[in-house]
């Protein structure tokens, strides 16, 4: 049995709208693959069905050969999926060590486990002067540090990421791409990283994957997705590659 | 004076209880249960029927009915009900509220029934020359030492953060992982033992109990959930709290005009929701849903 995580032929129509059309992905254990694309790709709406939010109308999504289309998002996050938020989705009224905390609490494990965990993704991701903090009053780059950081509490096996480094400065995000990586050498845990930051993307991950218009157009090194004709006109242009973003 | 400050913090912190019994269930389901009123009322019976028994045994008995009961009301109406309307959850709430009313009276009749309970709490003491009641003093205790035993529970064990994550966002919380049948379950449960306190402290006050025992401190409590902020518990005692305290200020200020107490009540609620529309502790209302 292959462990990794898997969507295979998806296929999702809203409607008269085929927003997804056979795209497969696979992120091995370990391994860290980004998935590209312009808006309306149907990123979103491949990330949904992988965690569980959104059903498809055909492929199958599995867990380590497991197949999980059965199995509600709660259920999934018991088997080792986990996944960031673009907009952080934290509980504003709790602290941030609490949130994090709860990443681990969700899952069953003791109070005095779950205080650890959270004293240690944050400190890998170096946010320990945040802990106190009411979640609330985070700044939106924060926010999504923290819900990474959640993410993380649970020591998934595979860690799906919405845009973390959106609104990250030029400071926080290498710290986020070195933080990425020791948890990745520490757990062999697997990332599915969706972003709009091509640079990121290359550092990050080791393939690549890019949609456009609901069908896969590139799976493979990120150098070469730089340099794919295809990619290029179909999603960044010769400029945005210029500039890494 | 002294006593008018007792009795309006007394009523306050059963005020505070009754609410923060219907914002356990309310975070956790989005339900406003309006049959936490016949919660109150069965564990206000059973304090009366089983009167003749000790005191401990008989309040233990009320605690484990009214439990008991919320837990069923969990299974067997609300538990299908998930993720529905919040509308339709409300219907449904009037629905087992009216049901249980017209089963109380068929099991206890339409008339009151009424016992001496804890009749040692009736009587004043005085306090440098101030005649002061026993029972607000017992009151103000009880209250005092539930809403820390409660607070305990939710700010230091992992049932209570579960709570309040779920109060606050219930979706997010569940894709954590959050086991929700469990932690509903434990909400309705703890919101049975806290209509078993309320009716414990109303029953001493006025043990006439009837099918609607319970409707007018439900709805005030609810009223004080809505002042307070629906999405925390913190809001919602403090909410019942205010609610309760100002109401009894209101009765001995207006002296002879007590009649428009409620009238006057909900003129200043309704100028704290003006202020403050989303309730008293809204500062971080939840922006996204998914």
């Amino acid at each position: 049995m292959s462990r990794a995580f898997e969507a295979a032929e998806i296929s999702k129509s809203f409607g008269a709208l085929q927003v997804l059309d056979n795209v497969s992905i696979t992120v091995n254990a370990g391994e860290s693959v980004g998935l590209l694309g312009p808006n309306g790709a149907g990123k979103s709406t491949l990330i949904n069905i992988i965690a569980g939010y959104e059903k498809q109308d055909a492929g199958l999504v599995t867990l380590d050969g497991t197949p999980l289309d059965e199995y509600a998002p709660h259920v999934r996050a018991h088997m080792g999926v986990a996944r960031t938020f673009q907009a952080g989705r934290l509980f504003p009224q709790l602290t941030v060590a609490e949130n994090v905390a709860l990443g681990a609490l969700g899952l069953g494990l003791s109070r005095k486990i779950a205080r650890q965990r959270s004293e240690h993704v944050l400190e890998v991701l170096g946010i320990t002067d945040l802990e106190g903090i009411q979640a609330g009053g985070l700044s939106h780059g924060s926010a999504r540090l923290v819900g990474l950081a959640r993410a993380l509490a649970a020591q998934p096996k595979y860690l799906i990421m919405d845009e973390p480094a959106a609104g990250l400065n030029e400071h926080e995000v290498p710290a986020l791409l070195s933080a990425l990586s020791k948890v990745r050498e520490e757990t062999g845990c697997g990332m599915l990283l969706v972003e709009h930051n091509v640079g990121l993307v290359a550092q990050a991950c080791s393939r690549v994957v890019v949609l456009a218009a609901g069908s896969m157009i590139f799976d493979g090194d990120p150098q070469a997705a730089l340099n794919d004709e295809g990619v290029k006109s179909a999603y960044l242009g010769d400029a945005a590659f210029g500039g890494g973003h | 004076m002294i006593q008018a400050i007792l009795d309006a913090v007394s009523l306050g912190g059963v005020y505070a209880l009754a609410a923060l019994g219907l914002g356990l269930v309310f975070g956790v389901m989005r339900l406003v249960n309006f049959a936490h009123a016949e919660l109150i009322t069965v564990a206000s019976y059973t304090l009366v029927m089983t009167h003749q028994f000790p005191l401990v045994v008989s309040m233990v008995l009320s605690v484990v009915v009214a439990s008991l009961m919320a837990l069923l009301m969990e299974l067997l109406a609300y538990r299908r009900l998930r993720g529905s309307n919040p509308a339709t959850m409300l219907i449904v709430s009037f629905g087992v509220s009216v049901l249980l009313q017209k089963i109380y009276e068929l099991v206890f009749g339409a008339l009151p029934r009424s016992a001496s309970v804890a009749t040692g709490l009736t009587g004043t003491f005085t306090v440098g020359g101030v005649s002061i009641t026993t029972a607000s003093v017992v009151t103000i205790v009880l209250a005092v030492v539930i809403l820390l035993a409660m607070g305990y529970l939710i700010e230091r064990t992992k049932l209570g953060l579960q709570l309040r994550a779920a109060a606050s966002d219930f979706q997010t919380a569940r894709l954590l992982g959050v086991r929700s049948n469990r932690l509903i379950a434990s909400a309705f449960v703890i919101s049975g033992a806290l209509a078993a306190v309320v009716a414990f402290v109303n029953v001493v006050g006025n043990p006439q109990v009837d099918p609607r025992f319970g409707l007018d401190i439900t709805i005030l409590a609810l009223v004080g959930i809505v002042v307070g902020g629906m999405n925390s518990l913190r809001g919602s005692a403090l909410g019942g709290f205010i609610v309760g305290a100002v109401l009894s200020l209101l009765n001995v200020i207006l002296g002879n005009g007590r009649v428009y107490a409620y009238s006057w009540m909900f003129v200043i609620v309704i100028v704290i929701l003006l202020v403050r529309p989303g309730g008293i502790l809204s500062k971080f209302a939840t922006k996204e849903r998914v």
